[in-house]
């Protein structure tokens, strides 16, 4: 009995490390500032997340799937700014759709670029990363973008309102996490994305369309940084043309924090999930604690190594694998 | 490709019209980065504006597009032009001194505006037109200790702050002036954190978040410019928490415009209409033999809630 229980918990650790790791720093952070876990905190904190949240989960599926995205930053940023440009041309009824359409075509775009076209993932999205922010600096003639009437739009609740106590971004990454997760492991076109990330060859052989499931992991990619956009639009209701900048990176750390292979064919929604909370508490744990910021990034960079080792560790049984 | 054939115009303009009148200057500007954000397209048009008012002046506007080594290459092309001056504002401190020290050399002097070249370089510059930082900060915390006087909490209020990118110059500035002034007029507020926001309202709320977390009691905000001001002021207005004073700089619409709301207290008034003016002005000063300081600045007056009528809004 002792020894189906040891048994349990050693597996426990091995496919979950980096939850472990993840409640180790919360108790860590809680420790040092009694306010880390007020409810007020931990709900400012999943509501910041969200944005990046809503990101890691579209890009988790262009992960497993064996390729990479590194457009979504620009991609929000254009988001952001088409839909609070024609939120005050066409009202937010119009708007909201639009942008969704607009986001889509680039996400079509470059599925079809590297689904049709067999063109690397790695280049295609660097490409399509500054691409894109000229895409948005010419629409928004460099300007920053504001809603006029701050105070009488309903636009507002995406990023402010709440549901039942819960702020609403929080809601629609939770509900996003749940639908994405379900369609990840609980449907065919689920399991053809591990297939064809996981062993490429074997999946046409198994007349998977490859290029198909590449082109719709891209699709849901843009449908994720569509709603980041109006997210983000929404909690500010105005914004910079660079507002996207640089988090296609923290997006891709949240993703592999969480454990999703680089080279495709492992990774889950939850452990993205996972991944982009502990990236949130840290930034949030840190300001707390009130460290200097520069040696923020240090730290930060240290607690991202040590969940990582930590669920390697894990997995292989034992704390130091050394390359042989 | 657009500024291109502008300043192809331009300069084809600026060539005939020095045949026809000699006592005619012309100046070129290469510029940073415009149409990256209002305040430079702004900038660009008003710089454009003031040169056509001005008969005895020919422009020849470029933009560097945020390149180093597109600015560098304009510096040469402008040399070889034989303009009478030139303008730039750098894309960075340091890469440009090379070509500011070329254009010295070929006697041609060079006027530096908006932000400084590194002091490497300063040997090779005629006169730097722009805003002064450092004042710009202390002004900041004079709003802000006038305004705790006023309320009669001068005496206990803390301060949060909020700063621009880690690194930039205008940022440390800012920092140093606000930290440097703030004790001398108003010695009881104790300022309880500060952290950067990246010049970048999502991230400035973000921290603005934390710290209400953190910290019950807070009077005062500064951010080291009102787009993060704003961001703080989301924050603040999220968490339900009033009362709390918000000072920034660089008046942003979006800042004026929570002014004239009454959630925000005070900025900097700092103009990109003025700062192209300067710097054209200054060029001409040069040329026509006027002594002009080396640090050159154009005023950045306060602006807070009781004066706000006499300042046009922002256009970015």
């Amino acid at each position: 009995m002792a020894e189906l229980t040891k048994k349990s918990i050693g597996g426990l650790l091995a496919r979950q490390g980096i939850l472990v790791a993840f409640v180790l720093f919360m108790i860590g952070f809680a420790i040092a500032n009694e306010r880390f876990l007020a409810v007020d905190n931990v709900f400012g904190v999943i509501r910041s997340s969200a944005i990046l949240g809503v990101m890691a989960l579209g890009v988790t599926f262009v992960v497993i799937g064996g390729n990479l995205d590194l457009s979504v930053g620009s991609m929000m940023s254009f988001s952001t700014i088409v839909v609070l440009d024609l939120h005050d041309k066409i009202g937010p009824t119009m708007a909201i759709p639009a942008m969704f359409a607009m986001t889509l075509c680039l996400g079509a775009f470059i599925g079809f670029l590297v689904g049709y076209l067999k063109l690397n993932s790695l280049i295609v999205t660097l490409g399509m990363l500054s691409a894109i922010h000229g895409l948005t600096l010419t629409y928004s003639g460099g300007k920053n973008m504001d809603i006029a009437d701050k105070e009488g739009t309903w636009f507002s609740v995406f990023g402010q309102g709440s549901v039942a106590g819960i702020p609403v971004p929080i809601v629609m990454f939770v509900v996003l996490a749940i639908i994405l997760s379900i369609i990840l492991t609980r449907t065919p076109f689920g399991r053809k994305v591990y297939a064809v990330g996981g062993n490429g060859t074997a999946a046409t052989f198994s007349g998977i369309p490859r290029a198909r499931v590449v082109f719709m992991t891209y699709m849901i990619s843009a449908f994720c940084v569509a709603t980041a956009g109006l997210i983000q639009a929404s909690r500010s209701l105005g914004s910079q043309n660079t507002v996207g900048q640089g988090m296609e990176l923290e997006v891709l750390a949240a993703v592999i924090l969480g454990g999703a292979s680089l080279l495709g064919g492992s990774g889950t929604v939850f452990k993205t999930v996972i991944g982009v909370l502990i990236l949130g508490f840290i930034q949030n744990g840190l300001l707390l604690v009130g460290l200097e910021f520069y040696v923020q990034y240090v730290v930060t960079w240290v607690i991202i190594i040590l969940a990582v080792w930590l669920d390697i560790a894990a997995k292989r049984g034992r704390l130091l694998s050394p390359i042989a | 490709m657009k500024s291109v054939t502008k300043a192809a115009l331009v300069c084809t303009t600026a060539m005939i019209g020095s045949a026809a009148a000699a006592e005619t200057y012309t100046i070129g500007i290469t510029q940073n980065n415009v149409g990256v954000d209002s305040y430079q397209t702004t900038y660009e048009k008003a710089f454009i504006a003031a040169a056509e008012a001005n008969a005895d002046v020919e422009v020849v506007v470029l933009d560097a597009g945020g390149d180093v080594a597109r600015q560098i290459a304009q510096m040469e092309d402008l040399i070889q032009q034989e303009v009478d001056a030139i303008i730039i504002w750098p894309t960075n401190g340091e890469a440009v001194i090379p070509a500011v020290r070329k254009a010295h050399q070929a006697d041609i002097p060079v006027v530096v505006t908006n932000s400084n070249i590194a002091e490497a370089g300063f040997d090779f510059v005629a006169s730097f037109s722009g805003p002064d930082n450092i004042t710009q900060g202390i002004r900041s915390a004079e709003i802000m200790c006038d305004k705790f006087k006023e309320m009669g909490i001068e005496n206990e209020a803390k301060v949060v702050h909020i700063t621009g990118q880690p690194g930039y110059t205008t940022a440390i500035e800012r920092a140093k002036g606000f930290n440097d002034r703030l004790p001398e007029v108003c010695p009881n507020v104790e300022q309880i954190d500060q952290q950067p926001g990246d010049w970048n309202r999502e991230k400035s709320q973000q921290v603005m978040e934390a710290f209400l977390v953190k910290y019950d009691d807070i009077d005062g905000v500064y951010a080291g410019d009102d787009n993060m001001g704003v961001g703080a002021l989301n924050a603040a207005k999220a968490a339900g928490r009033e009362g709390i004073i918000f000072v920034g700089a660089t008046n942003f619409a979006v800042g004026y415009e929570a002014m004239a709301a009454g959630e925000y207290w005070g900025s900097i008034y700092q103009s990109p209409v003025d700062d192209a003016e300067a710097a054209l002005k200054t060029a001409i000063d040069l040329l026509n033999g006027e002594e002009l300081p080396f640090l050159n600045y154009f005023d950045t007056p306060k602006i807070t809630q009781d004066n706000m009528d006499e300042f046009t809004k922002p256009v970015f």
